[in-house]
């Protein structure tokens, strides 16, 4: 064994040794959060880890993502050649690959050489791509992505470097099919000594492994952790796409949300190692969009930074994760702004779960400590106290169909139970909608019916705004009611109302079918129960996706069609449309606060519209037409611009 | 059994709405009603359809003003009047002791008189205390006791004059510089001790803020039972205070009896009580005593008292009148002339959400859903559409003026007058024309 061998194994047993160490430091850590199974279905967690991590699904559907597939994709490859260069390294005459027969030796030689070439060069487009064509955020260019984008590029000028001195002195028997290393060794000057070349190989054998292992060893300590953990996160990822939050146990001495790290689950705490900043939720945010506090990214770094500091330690308040100051804490505010759209959650090329981690600290705030926004003071006690947000007596919840004739629902009798909705019921613009949904059930023959003045409030602001308790109180009610009545069909008109009755209560065991109106009538005209006289009185329609509609449920298509057939014209897109459509500022009960930061979300999404010379806009949910009224107002333009429920345009064009 | 077996048929009487005190507070006798036998007309009042109704009085007790009442003529009174005398007849045979054998019964006897607390910053007196000396003569008057007051301060004398020209006959006064700042610890003591001594047995204090820190210390130490916030205050037959106040939102009204200890305690938020004549003249017993209350046992000090920073410290929940300037106002140049108004009337300006975020006016004038709740006794909206979030706000108002010029606008569904037209004409038409009326009252009075 030579003295060289001997050095390479003490640097490597002392790198690898380090590198344990630091991992089981780090994922250690991950360890304090609470219990979470995301072991079951194997089979489809590997199907997702195959899919969105290997298959880098999400990556690529931004241009650049193609440059990371790339990246990612020669990192695969080149783990094979760094194996072996490492165990070579080890036992050079026990493991070698130029060992293997000539042609499998020649084609892995080839691979290697290529794949080597293209990570060098999506290295290079990568740097070129943070000097040049900054993302909006800075922190792109930080000295993390630069140390660990030259170490990538070093190592492969080392890779060339020692194949090229290789070829050069005719020690290198795959020479002809190495066309890089080949090309780099004919432009060594030919006069160098065999003695030189051997020297330099050498040279650069040991630069490319110093700078291996220290890459290695740099990982766990940068944002780069996402080398090791996104490929477990695709694994562990929800199964099921995250409409809801977890519900919590109301017992004696329990605590409620989470205020400390060791109070997320250990998901929670996962994700942030997988998240390597790369900004795409932070651009699609529409609180980050109009100037808020809130940054999706900036809160999973705070959680990781808040983990790193306060985890090794068993005194917690050391950094406290609500309220402090600066990295690693999140502040109050930041909580608030969520819209809860799930935008962020969309585009995590690495499905980090933002939402429910901003709920889970909400619930913090507001069971734990009572600190909320002063306005939703009046919420949370009209909620409570008569069961919708604005405080109204209960007898008012009837008045919409004061000239209509309007069935109690009755199991048996009627199929189904139209669940107007605090907005629908009480508020005055959206009582035209309500309207508008029953002349088209009662056009199409549907058998509905309602409850009336017993109707109660689902809850969906309180949970999403993190006060679980009152929303617990309130979804057994409603669940009870529905039981009690024989109620297993309900028709909403509010994709809020919708998602809670079909997601958040089937963790109740509440066993419903939920159909949103654009849904049914959508199926209804399909089945040619609602004929409709398509007119183009409405002029330009532009189409606005409800978040708890369209990314919550995947009702894409449905009110497009429904346009489609009461305009006679498929509707016109936004700029932001479908899955990557814009909130319009109301959920995650800012419906019920102030906007006080930055510019108006509402205005932003009506700005859009007014680009595409919209004269009338549809949206499908009333917290939407509450937030497009007011943001045209705002603009002026609501003289000239109307906004109109799906239901309303299909009102329009029944026939008489 | 009696030698005349005749069966009288109870009279059941008419529940009918006593004209004029209707406060459309949201329809909640109709909510109530059991048998939907109550309909609102368009200005939330209830229409009571007799053949429905059954005269189970639950609309009676769910209304927060007593509006509604069972009616019954001169025959039915009489004979409600021979059947009540039956069973008092009856009962005085029956049970003539059964009650007196409660030793804590026997306790509660020795207190005696209601008391008012006088709350006060720094000597200037809070409106409640006013209030709650109107409805507290009333209590006082029905139990046949002596209404006192209780003024805990530092050089406060002249509270107590107040307090007689509003109806005390007596006021208890600590007048020490140890009370000089309002201090939960000195304040609770020193009621205490007079309690303790002179045992009323009815106490009402303002449900501010003060007064609901200190109503909770003070029945905590004398272990007797508080009613916050109420909304009704009465005495029954046997002479319990009936303390009436909205549960479960409003949507009952609980009446709360004190049963086994004293005083009975109740807190009333200002603005509840009417405000009692004031009569200059008279005067009363001022009652004075010094509590063994020192400044070093005081845990809490006051080192110093923060002015609240905002500048408009005008606040709209006081104001009678509102002025109310909504999207329609377009700049915060023409509210200018609803301060015009405003200040013919009196009144305060106030707005909508849309002018908050539009930056013409400040946060703490906003009204609705979230910003201030409202209850002038009149409220104009001008160029306010009246989007729920704004009407939640200022629904209850007394009289709701609006003025838009839109005709569906949603401000007019609750509006008790609708102008329809130009507010930039409309509102300086109506203050030349209350400077007129103004003046042409002024030269009569001349």
């Amino acid at each position: 064994m030579t003295s060289e061998v001997i050095a390479f194994i003490v640097v490597f047993a002392a790198a690898i040794l380090f590198f344990v160490w630091s991992c089981y430091k780090r994922f250690g850590l991950v360890l304090k959060g609470r219990p979470d199974n995301r072991f079951n279905a194997l089979h489809k967690r590997f199907w997702n880890m195959l899919f969105y991590a290997f298959g880098q699904r999400r990556v690529v559907s931004k241009p650049f993502g193609i440059n990371h597939f790339v990246l990612f994709w020669a990192f695969m490859v080149l783990l094979i050649a760094n194996a072996e260069f490492l165990l070579n390294g080890l036992a050079p005459d026990v493991i070698s690959y130029s060992r293997l027969p000539d042609g499998a030796y020649f084609t892995l030689a080839c691979i290697f050489d290529i794949v080597s070439v293209l990570a060098l060069l999506s290295v290079i487009l990568a740097v070129i791509r943070r000097l040049t064509f900054p993302p909006p955020h800075t922190e792109a260019r930080s000295r993390d992505a630069f140390i660990i984008l030259s170490m990538v590029g070093f190592l492969m000028i080392a890779f060339f470097g020692m194949h090229a001195s290789e070829i050069a002195r005719g020690a290198e028997r795959a020479a002809d099919y190495m066309f890089i290393s080949n090309f780099g060794a004919s432009i060594i000057p030919s006069g160098a000594s065999a003695g030189s070349l051997e020297t330099a190989a050498n040279v650069f054998w040991w630069i490319h492994a110093v700078v291996l292992l220290a890459f290695l060893n740099y990982l766990p300590y940068s944002k780069h952790m996402h080398v090791l953990a996104s490929i477990p996160n695709c694994f562990f990822k929800s199964l099921e796409k995250i409409k809801t939050q977890s519900r919590e146990e109301f017992t004696k001495d329990n605590t409620f949300g989470v205020g400390q790290l060791d109070q997320f689950t250990w998901k929670g705490l996962f994700d942030s190692y997988a998240c390597t900043e790369c900004g795409r939720c932070s651009d699609v945010c529409p609180a980050t969009f109009t100037g808020k506090p809130l940054e999706p990214r900036l809160l999973i770094h705070d959680i990781k930074v808040n983990l790193l500091k306060n985890g090794p330690k068993d005194s917690r308040a050391e950094l406290p994760l609500i309220g402090g100051d600066g990295e690693g804490s999140v502040s109050e505010e930041v909580l608030w702004e969520c819209t809860t759209c799930g935008a962020c959650m969309e585009v995590c090329p690495v499905f980090i779960e933002h939402v429910p981690r901003i709920v889970d600290m909400r619930r913090y705030l507001v069971e734990m400590k009572a600190k909320f926004p002063e306005e939703l003071l009046t919420l949370f006690e009209n909620m409570e106290q008569r069961s919708n947000p604005w405080g109204i007596a209960p007898p008012e919840r009837t008045k919409w169909a004061a000239d209509i004739n309007v069935q109690p629902f009755e199991a048996g009798k009627t199929e189904y139970l139209f669940y107007i909705g605090c907005a629908g019921a009480l508020d005055a613009r959206n009582r035209h909608t309500t309207l508008s949904v029953a002349k088209i059930l009662d056009a199409s023959g549907v058998s509905w019916g309602t409850l009336g003045r017993d109707e109660l409030c689902c809850g969906e602001s309180l949970r999403r705004l993190g006060n679980e308790y009152v929303f617990d109180v309130m979804a057994r009610e409603n669940i009870k009611m529905f039981e009690e009545k024989g109620i297993k069909k309900i028709i909403t008109q509010c994709p809020h109302c919708y998602n809670t009755l079909k997601n958040d209560y089937k963790q109740y065991g509440a066993d419903l079918e939920v159909v949103h109106h654009t849904e049914l009538i959508n199926s209804l005209i399909k089945e040619g129960k609602l004929k409709l006289n398509a007119s183009g009185d409405l002029g330009n329609v532009v189409f606005h996706d409800s978040c708890y509609l369209g990314r919550y449920n995947l009702l894409y298509d449905a009110p497009r069609q429904v346009v489609t057939a009461a305009t006679g014209k498929a509707p016109t897109e936004m700029e932001r449309n479908r899955d990557n459509g814009f909130c319009c500022g109301a959920g995650g009960g800012r419906m019920w606060m102030e906007e006080k930061e930055g510019t108006l979300i509402n205005v932003a999404r009506v700005e859009e519209a007014l680009e595409k010379k919209a004269e009338t806009i549809c949206v499908c949910c009333p917290y939407c037409m509450t937030m497009f009224d007011d943001g045209l107002k705002d603009k002026d333009a609501a003289d000239k611009v109307r906004v109109l429920d799906l239901a309303e345009i299909v009102a329009k064009a029944l026939p008489e | 059994m009696t030698e005349e077996p005749k069966k009288i048929k109870r009279p059941r009487g008419t529940a009918r709405l006593i004209p004029g005190k209707c406060i459309a507070c949201g329809a909640r006798c109709e909510s109530e009603c059991p048998k939907d036998a109550i309909t609102m007309n368009e200005n939330g009042e209830p229409i009571i359809d007799l053949e429905l109704c059954t005269r189970c009085r639950r609309c009676i007790k769910v209304c927060p003003v007593e509006a509604i009442e069972i009616f019954y003529t001169p025959e039915e009174q009489k004979i409600l009047d021979e059947l009540a005398a039956q069973k008092a007849a009856a009962k005085s045979e029956a049970e003539p002791e059964a009650k007196e054998k409660d030793p804590r019964l026997e306790k509660i006897k020795e207190y005696k008189g209601v008391w008012v607390f006088i709350e006060h910053t720094e000597g200037k007196p809070a409106e409640v205390s006013w209030e709650l000396l109107g409805v507290g003569a009333d209590l006082a008057k029905t139990r046949g006791v002596e209404l006192c007051s209780v003024c805990i301060g530092d050089n406060v004398e002249h509270l107590c004059r107040e307090a007689f020209t509003h109806g005390a006959g007596k006021v208890y006064l600590i007048d020490d510089p140890v009370f000089h700042y309002y201090r939960t610890e000195s304040y609770y003591k020193a009621f205490c001790f007079l309690v303790e001594k002179y045992k009323p047995e009815i106490v009402l204090i303002g449900a501010t803020g003060l007064g609901r820190d200190l109503a909770g210390a003070i029945a905590t130490q004398l272990r007797t039972g508080l009613t916050a916030d109420c909304t009704g205050l009465a005495i029954d037959d046997e002479g319990f205070l009936l303390q009436t106040r909205p549960a479960f939102g409003g949507n009952i009204m609980a009446t709360i009896l004190t049963e086994y200890t004293r005083p009975q305690m109740s807190t009333v938020r200002p603005h509840v009580m009417a405000l009692p004549e004031k009569d200059t003249k008279r005067t009363g017993e001022i009652v004075r005593e010094v509590v063994p209350v020192r400044e070093e046992d005081i845990a809490a000090k006051v080192l110093e008292i923060i002015e609240d920073q905002k500048l408009d410290s005008v606040d709209v929940a006081a104001a009678d009148i509102l002025v109310s300037g909504g999207r329609g106002m377009c700049n915060t140049e023409n509210y200018s002339i609803l301060q015009e108004l405003a200040d013919e009337l009196g009144g305060v300006v106030s707005c909508s959400r849309a002018a908050v975020e539009a930056g013409w006016m400040p946060l703490e004038r906003q009204v609705g859903q979230t910003g201030k709740t409202v209850r002038p006794k009149i409220y104009i909206a001008c160029g306010i559409s009246g989007a729920i979030q704004h009407l939640v706000g200022m629904q209850d108002s007394d009289v709701v003026i609006a003025i838009n010029r839109d005709k569906q606008a949603p401000i007019f569904e609750v509006a008790t007058f609708g102008i329809v037209g130009d507010l930039f004409q409309v509102i300086p038409a109506i203050t030349n024309y209350v400077r007129e009326l103004k003046a042409k009252k002024a030269g009569t009075a001349k």
